[in-house]
């Protein structure tokens, strides 16, 4: 498998990691972390010199930030860390561990990490449409862009900036240090909805299409806010931000959900392969979407105005 | 490339190898360690007939490499049986016929041990969702549905 490797390093801390990483690239050759190796070793890689293993670092964490909500989790909490997560499943209706119950075999999630799973950037990972709608972003150390500021230094970015394009996350050779995810604006009086959505062949394959959708509404029922984020449709996981304006300012009932949908598959940007044709995948984007939104609207208590 | 012994817990014994860390735990087991048990299938991740525990997690040695194991336990079906008495799922495949050709039943039972170790009652549903990605081409999966079941509402002795 790694035939050529010259290399395997375990380091205990993020700076040790990085110290090897940047030592490693100077002596030149193809390298990489590897954090549960689930797709790094499918994808047998028989270039690669060098190895950093990240299983040691003290990265493995869901964690409450400060008072005012919101989480950090380390990059390399497991896919069945957040499936099984009490804290987390009581956070935007679960919308994290539902889809991280998704990913693969229990054997897979028991290996894979949410870092690997984000910084393998496929169109298809599951974790990718749930952070959207959370607006995480991701907490980069070192790297290329990084070395530029202060040693050591990190960088936060948004996370649909962090997928450039299939497997190009904007990492520029840094580490991936934890996931943030901000308290999510609910105002008083106000409710807050979440929902993911997959389409697979079985529960466990690579999405075909694959949907998260957060809403909030006022105590007018107005909807405020509203993020929707589609995956396997184009060539990162995506915001259907057209579709978001929609709703916001206008009321969210059934009818919203359903145009809002219409209009996500609009902004689709899919491709044919194995899996699914362009045009299925465009039509259950517009399917998963509306799932998703409904399951909002359900979960805020039926249709918001059905008390009027 | 200098290798540091690597020490973990095979089945209750201490091993220690000198090996590139770097490679796949499966291939450790099969070839060093002659514990042919556990099975090659894809080499992917995708069929489970690799299925190790790890410290009581069900994991797939084929993605595993060897360091990711250092200091810990590993379990293979070689394992499972204690004091020479069958595990409870072992005598559950074998009373329901849970294979046809056994390719993939140390991956099953491995698996299934690992989903009792976490839910020691599932349901039916939980049963075939836990499992559902150990492959069986002979298609056996209703009889190892059933020995899972059988062996989950049993004497519920733990791996
Ligand atoms: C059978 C099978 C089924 C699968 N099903 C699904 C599925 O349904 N949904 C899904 O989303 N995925 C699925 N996957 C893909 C994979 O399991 C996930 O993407 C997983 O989360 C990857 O995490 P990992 O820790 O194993 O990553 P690794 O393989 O260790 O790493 C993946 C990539 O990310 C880099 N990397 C890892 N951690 C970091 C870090 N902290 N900083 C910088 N770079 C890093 C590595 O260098 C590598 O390029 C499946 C894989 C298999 C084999
Ligand atoms: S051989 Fe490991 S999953 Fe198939
Ligand atoms: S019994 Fe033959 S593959 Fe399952």
């Amino acid at each position: 498998m790694f035939d050529r490797l010259r290399a395997f390093h375990r380091p205990a801390t993020v700076a040790a990691a990085l110290r090897l990483a940047t030592a490693e690239r100077r002596a030149g050759g193809r390298g990489a972390f590897v954090a549960g190796g689930t797709d790094l070793v499918v994808q047998g890689d028989g270039s690669l010199r060098w190895v950093v293993d990240l299983s040691l670092l003290p990265l493995r964490y869901v964690r409450r930030r400060g008072a005012g909500g919101g989480w950090t989790i380390g990059s390399t909490t497991t896919m069945a860390d957040l499936e099984r997560s009490a804290a987390l499943r009581r956070f935007a209706d679960g919308v994290l561990c539902d889809a991280a119950a998704t990913a693969g075999s229990p054997q897979i999630r028991n290996r894979g990490t949410i870092g690997g799973n984000l910084a393998n950037a496929s169109p298809a990972c599951d974790l990718a449409p749930p952070l959207l709608a959370l607006d995480a972003s991701a907490v980069i150390a070192g790297g290329a862009a990084g070395a530029r500021k202060a040693a050591g230094g990190r960088r936060t970015v948004a996370l649909e900036r962090f997928f450039r394009g299939p497997g190009r996350p904007a990492l520029n050779g840094g580490l991936l240090v934890e996931i943030v995810i901000p308290a999510p604006p609910v105002p008083r009086g106000g409710r807050a909805a979440w929902a993911f959505q997959k389409l697979g062949r079985l529960q466990s394959d690579i999405a075909v299409v694959n949907a998260a959708a957060g809403v909030i509404v006022g105590s007018d029922c107005r909807c405020r806010w509203a993020r929707i984020a589609i995956g396997a449709a184009g060539p990162t996981p995506l915001r259907a931000r057209r579709a978001e304006a929609l709703l916001v300012g206008r009321p969210f009932d059934r009818d919203a959900a359903q145009a809002a949908a219409a209009r996500a598959a609009g902004e689709t940007r899919p491709v044919s392969d194995v899996r699914a044709t362009a045009d299925y995948r465009r039509e259950m984007s517009r399917v998963l979407v509306g799932r998703a939104l409904d399951e909002c609207l359900e979960r805020m208590g039926r249709d918001p105005w059905a008390s009027w | 490339m200098a290798n540091d012994p690597i020490q973990f817990t095979l089945n209750g014994k201490s091993v220690t190898l000198q090996t590139d860390p770097a490679r796949l735990l499966l291939w450790v087991l099969r070839t060093d360690l002659e514990l042919t048990g556990t099975k090659y299938g894809c080499g992917m991740g995708e069929c489970g007939a690799c299925t190790v525990l790890v410290d009581g997690q069900a994991t797939r040695s084929c993605l595993t490499d060897l360091a990711a194991v250092r200091g810990k336990r590993v379990t293979t079906i070689e394992g499972l049986a204690e004091d020479g008495r069958p595990h409870p799922l072992q005598e559950a495949f074998d009373e329901h016929g849970g294979y046809q050709c056994g390719y993939c039943t140390s991956g099953m039972i491995m698996n299934a041990a690992g989903l009792l170790h976490a839910h020691p009652h599932p349901s039916r549903r939980e049963i075939v969702e836990g499992m559902e990605g150990n492959l069986c081409r002979c298609g056996a999966h209703q009889r190892i549905v059933a020995a899972i079941e059988s062996a989950a509402t049993g004497t519920g002795r733990q791996p």
